[in-house]
């Protein structure tokens, strides 16, 4: 028999796939970087420098992807049980409110992670139509990629998590969801114009983090193996947090009643 | 059985529900009676642990509180004023969700599943998915939902908003053929006819305080009136600003 958490999470990612105007919108979030780094490598084909440039435009890209993965399961799955009025029908069964809370993290994580997932595979087969050659270092690309990237998707999901449980509807919850999908656009915008904002510490700072470790390993650049660890570990550290606040918001009595 | 005593909840300081005691035996159909905003929905969440009262016992065949809120959701089946159910799921898919977080085994579950739809009369939208469904067919769902566990204990608020006539006999003969086997139904309703024909007891609630418990008879004796009409609205008139 199955704990209630993945029950609950079972049901949600049914629910979810069954959403045919979410998935499409999710696969358009994932697949919308490649298919620009696509045609911008048509427009700059045999230029100097171009496969670094187009592989840095990954790096937000991907991140993007991260949390734009689980954004609409993520809406639909609090703020949506608030609008329809099931939260409650929910809350009745024997099932603690960290189960529900669980359950439904479980699930926004596993949106996030294929969006990733989608979108990674989606750029390395634009990279080899285009004939863009990166010289990676696969190790290094794969400790990245599961410790420091990894991560992030779970830390979106908690924060889109928090955000749909604070939402009384999906759409007050999309108008806040769709904004926090440009947190890494806006920090890889910095990074290029205040380019002395890469101080050591910002390495380990989650989303910052995580577009350095990936810049870096488009441009060759070295990071010691602790980098990606520590960063991994801050990041889910403040996945657990974020996740920690959903649940307990699921406490408050004008969470499940309020209108 | 239901016993509730000195129950009392406050939102924001402004008390829903003060010192409200009241018993609900097994084997009976207890109404709750009451104008709106009188404490009657904000009772029975709080004794299906959805909210938590800031004093007073609540116990559910004797197990109270401290046997934990999830022990006791075990007894209760609640069918209450939030009964949303899931759009993209068919009604089997919406209640063999429910069961599962019961806990309840496959076979165990598919054969209760099987038989609430049948006592339900849902068996021609059983495949379909509840999206676009009728407020009665949502209604339906909601209580097979509430059923489905074969809980000792059955809260309803208000259960025959949006039926049509056939389903609510068809409701209140099966909340008998419940009532019959043991099952202690605690039944709130704004329509005096459905509680006087349904009802073997009626607990009066006003402001959030009881007024009067007593079988619609013995009401209606106790404000010497005719009905259960004239003798809730004599309770009630009592305490609330009437505008009768």
């Amino acid at each position: 028999m199955l704990s209630p958490a993945l029950v609950i999470a079972s049901k949600e990612a049914i629910d979810g796939l069954r959403d045919f105007r979410s998935v499409i919108s999710s696969l358009f979030y994932a697949l919308m970087g490649p298919l620009i780094v696509g045609l911008v490598s048509v427009a700059v084909r045999e230029r100097a420098g171009s496969t670094l440039v187009l592989a840095g435009m990954m790096s937000v890209f991907t991140l993007v992807a991260a949390f734009a993965g689980g954004m609409n399961v993520a809406m639909d799955t609090i703020a949506g049980e608030r609008e329809r009025r099931s939260l409650v029908p929910l809350l009745l069964n024997p099932v603690s409110r960290l189960d529900v809370a669980l359950g439904k993290w479980l699930t926004v994580s596993f949106f996030a992670i294929t969006g990733l997932v989608v979108n990674i595979l989606a750029f390395a087969f634009v990279f080899a139509s285009a004939g863009m050659h990166l010289t990676l270092d696969w190790r290094h690309a794969l400790l990245i990629g599961a410790v420091g990237v990894l991560p992030l998707a779970l830390l979106a999901a908690s924060a889109q998590l928090l955000i749909s449980t604070v939402c009384r509807t999906i759409k007050e919850a999309q108008t806040y969801l769709s904004l926090i999908v440009f947190l890494p656009m806006s920090l890889g915008m910095l990074l290029v114009f205040f380019p002395a904002s890469r101080q050591p510490w910002c390495r380990f700072l989650p989303v910052l983090g995580q577009q350095l470790q990936l810049q870096s390993l488009v441009d060759g650049s070295a990071t010691a193996i602790f980098e990606p660890l520590g960063l991994g570990c801050v990041t889910l550290a403040v996945a657990i947090l974020l996740w920690s606040a959903a649940a307990n918001q699921l406490k408050r009595d004008d969470i499940v009643y309020g209108n | 059985m239901i016993t509730v005593q000195n129950l009392r909840k406050c939102f924001a300081g402004r008390p829903a529900v003060t010192d409200f005691s009241f018993h609900a035996p097994d084997g009976a159909i207890t109404g709750l009676l009451g104008s709106n905003g009188a404490g009657k929905s904000t009772t029975l969440r709080m004794i299906c642990g959805v909210l938590e009262p800031d004093s007073g016992e609540i116990a559910v065949d004797h197990l109270t509180h401290r046997d934990g809120p999830l022990t006791r959701r075990h007894r209760l089946g609640a069918l209450l004023d939030h009964s949303g159910i899931y759009s993209r799921l068919t009604v089997r898919e919406n209640l063999l969700y429910f069961g599962r977080l019961h806990g309840m085994a496959p076979d165990m579950l598919n054969a209760r599943v099987d038989s609430v739809i049948a006592a339900l009369g849902l068996e021609s939208i059983a495949g379909r998915r509840t999206g676009g469904f009728s407020l009665g067919e949502r209604m339906k769902t909601a209580l097979g939902r509430a059923l489905l566990h074969g809980p000792q204990n059955l809260l309803l608020d208000e259960p025959t908003n949006g039926l049509d006539v056939p389903t609510v006999r068809s409701l209140r003969a099966l909340l008998r053929r419940l009532r019959d086997a043991g099952t202690c139904i605690v039944f709130s309703s704004h329509l005096l006819d459905e509680v006087s024909a349904l009802c073997d007891r009626v607990v009066v609630i006003s402001e959030g305080r009881l007024i009067a418990e007593g079988t619609p008879a013995e009401l209606c004796a106790l404000t010497q009136t005719a009905t259960l009409e004239d003798a809730f609205v004599q309770l009630t008139c009592q305490t609330e600003a009437c505008p009768c």
